[in-house]
């Protein structure tokens, strides 16, 4: 185990490094907003969007990611649209995730007794504002230990924007060990990279969870 | 003659092909305390959530203070169905006790209380804690306004939600089995609460199984099994039943003579 | 736009052939996987323990094309030669074995423990109770989880085309590389993927109706 070399290969690591969190938490960004957004659409038309929200979700979780983005990098440009390798790493894994956290929504929704909505419209609290402030404070606080799962989710995900070649932590490791022969040493930085992330992720939505908490 | 809160004229409801509800009238003044009793099924929940329209009538005319709720008829059989404003509007006059409470787990007391002034009534922050405050005081629950939910018993609970329906200042009050959830020595103290507010001149329609309560602070008992009306009265007919249907009712209260609970 | 790619079908079964059996292979094998780290854990010994732990965070910690890559590289690193298809099912299966054993776990816990008592009592050795006794009534009542976790273990097996395998996404891959139809093959073999993974979660669906009905 070379130590020196580990040292050599850290800002290397550092500028893929950036690359992965950039595309980790733009695409939970997104995803998480493109989620709400399709979930409160079909909570608000639940008759009109029911097979469209069951076949999204269907498709979407139900092929690998991998084939997603080759028919996003690969695919669309054949009927005109190129996008870089960033941008369709970052939009195919905002749509994957947003599947996902659709249906975290949907869970969330679900969770609250269908009384306390009642008593909001017995009172006159309009249906925006009961869906605001009595709806969502619970379901939020239902739905943070899974959102923090599926943003961990994502960022092993964004791993495989490296085979569309985006210069993120894996195909720095790639690129180091195709450089210099040593195996052992990029993989492990890597492993310990990946999982310095997720375990500081999950520490970050304890934190989340325990401020929403009384 | 006092004035006309609730009018019922022939509402029917049905899910599917079970008729919870049929040809159901009902006229509540001011002042007068209307409770509807009979076996589970006999429709008197859903008679009470129509008046304010958490079930939708299928059949019949509701009006509250004169005003058609739900649907616009013009007097005819075509029905038009309102908009959410003009329901949220005619709903505004009556206020609705849960029998699951239904208190907001993310709210202390105070705030459950003063959501539907800020949220409804669109009053600022200060008039509504005032108003808030008072209505909690009101149903002698001033030293838990801080207090979330889950830290109150179920008789607590209940009456937060009384107090909640009373801060929105209604005409008339529909209260749903509210003790039916309760531990039986926590019952006393919403009784309580309800008798005063009946003593105030409080407008009320219930649906309660506390015959003896139900007894002693109506106006009118309305007897109902499956889905429509079987007796009228005054409240001694509970007492004194004079249909077959409503002595089998009360009998196992009434066994051993006395009225039992 | 789709009418040229019949030609295609005789490859594309066997890629997907390929999947199945690799996909087959690591669900067992993270089922052994999620059995060994349960136990490792009932035993309550630190260093079990610890092992455990070390295991779990490693592999659900990181994700599963790192993975894949160490543990097809490293051994050639130490000049071991690896079949790509055995990493592939290694790496898969020790993934899943990670997960598998949550979801044991719980169904472990929900078991009263008065059965392995009366196992005890009776004299059956605790590996035959372990086996004869918990698991079969460990399985019927994950079975929901387990399927789920199979048509996770078929939607991650597309990234073994990275390491040379020939799965069906590399096959799509090669289609790609000769007919220059990106766009029609992978949406092709993406359906393909979900009706191999519904069909899964169908059968899932049979299992827990027929399973339930029985107990």
């Amino acid at each position: 185990m070379n130590f020196d070399s580990i040292i050599g290969m850290m800002p290397a690591f550092g500028r893929g490094a950036l690359y992965t969190i950039g595309i980790s938490t733009s695409s939970i960004v997104l995803g998480a907003l493109l989620g709400f957004f399709i979930h409160a659409a079909y909570r608000k038309f639940p008759r009109q969007l029911k097979a469209a929200y069951a076949a999204y979700v269907w498709v979407i979780r139900g092929t690998p990611f991998l084939a997603q983005l080759f028919i996003v990098y690969y695919g669309l440009p054949a009927i005109g649209i190129t996008p870089s390798a960033m941008q369709a790493a970052v939009a195919t894994l905002a749509i994957y995730g947003s599947a996902y956290f659709a249906e975290i929504f949907r869970a969330s929704w679900n969770s609250i007794p269908k009384g306390h909505a009642e008593a909001a419209i017995a009172c006159g609290i309009s249906p925006l504002a009961t869906f605001m402030k009595i709806e969502m404070p619970q379901a939020v606080r239902y739905a943070i230990p899974l959102l923090v799962n599926q943003s961990i989710v994502l960022i092993k995900e964004s791993s495989l924007a490296s085979i569309i070649t985006v210069p993120e932590l894996t195909l720095t490791a790639g690129k180091i060990v195709a450089e210099t022969y040593s195996f052992v040493e990029p993989y492990l930085l890597l492993a310990l990279t990946y999982w310095a992330l997720t375990y500081l992720t999950s520490i970050l939505g304890r934190r989340i969870e325990k401020s929403f908490s009384r | 003659m006092s004035e006309l809160i609730i009018q019922m004229c022939g509402v029917g409801k049905s899910y599917g092909l079970h008729q919870a509800l049929s040809d159901f009238n009902l006229e509540v003044q001011a002042s007068e305390v209307v409770t509807l009793i009979g076996p589970s099924g006999s429709g008197k929940t859903t008679a009470l959530r129509c008046i304010n329209f958490l079930e939708n009538h299928d059949e019949g005319i509701i009006r509250i203070k004169g005003q058609e709720i739900g649907y616009d008829t013009g007097g005819g059989r075509a029905r038009v169905r309102q908009k959410h404003k003009t329901i949220a509007e005619r709903r505004k006059p009556t206020a609705m006790v849960f029998q699951q409470f239904n208190l907001w787990p993310h709210m202390t007391a105070l705030e459950n209380i003063m959501a539907p002034l800020i949220l409804a009534r669109k009053l600022d922050q200060h008039t509504a804690r005032k108003l808030a405050e008072r209505a909690l005081a009101r149903v002698g629950l001033a030293s838990k306004a801080a207090s979330y939910p889950e830290k109150l018993s179920g008789g607590q609970q209940q009456r937060v939600g009384i107090a909640r329906a009373l801060s929105i200042e209604p005409e008339v009050m529909l209260l749903d089995e509210p003790t039916s959830a309760l531990d039986p020595e926590l019952v006393g103290e919403v009784l309580n609460v309800v008798s005063e507010l009946v003593k105030d001149g409080m407008t009320m329609v219930m649906v309660t199984h506390e015959m003896k309560f139900a007894q002693e602070v109506s106006t009118k008992i309305v007897f109902m099994e499956a889905g429509r009306i079987v007796e009228t009265g005054s409240p001694d007919m509970l007492g004194n039943p004079t249909s077959t249907r409503l002595q089998k009712f009360l009998a196992p209260l009434h066994r051993g003579g006395a009225v039992a609970y | 736009m789709f009418s040229r790619l019949d030609g295609y079908i005789g490859p594309m079964l066997a890629g997907a052939s390929v999947t199945l059996v690799i996909c087959i292979g690591a669900i067992l094998l993270g089922f052994i996987a999620g059995i060994a780290l349960y136990s490792l854990r009932n035993t309550g010994a630190r260093g079990a323990v610890a092992l455990a732990d070390v295991y779990l965070g490693f592999f659900r910690g990181t994700p599963l094309l790192v993975q894949l890559l160490m543990l097809f590289y490293i051994p050639i690193a130490l000049g071991v030669e690896i079949n790509p298809y055995v990493a592939a099912v290694i790496a898969l299966g020790l993934n899943s074995g990670a997960y598998q054993s949550e979801i044991l776990r719980a169904g472990f816990q929900s078991l009263p423990k008065g059965q392995v008592e009366a196992a005890d009592s009776v004299g059956i050795p605790r590996g035959k109770t372990l086996w004869h006794i918990q698991i079969p009534q460990v399985l019927r009542l994950t079975v929901p989880q387990l399927v789920s976790e199979a048509a996770d273990i078929i939607k991650a097996s597309a990234i073994v085309s990275v390491v040379t395998v020939t799965d069906l996404l590399r096959v799509g891959r090669q289609i790609v590389a000769s007919n220059y139809r990106p766009l029609e093959v992978f949406i092709t073999v993406a359906v393909v993927y979900l009706i191999l993974i519904s069909i899964v979660q169908l059968f899932g669906r049979y299992l827990e109706a027929r399973w339930r009905t029985k107990s």
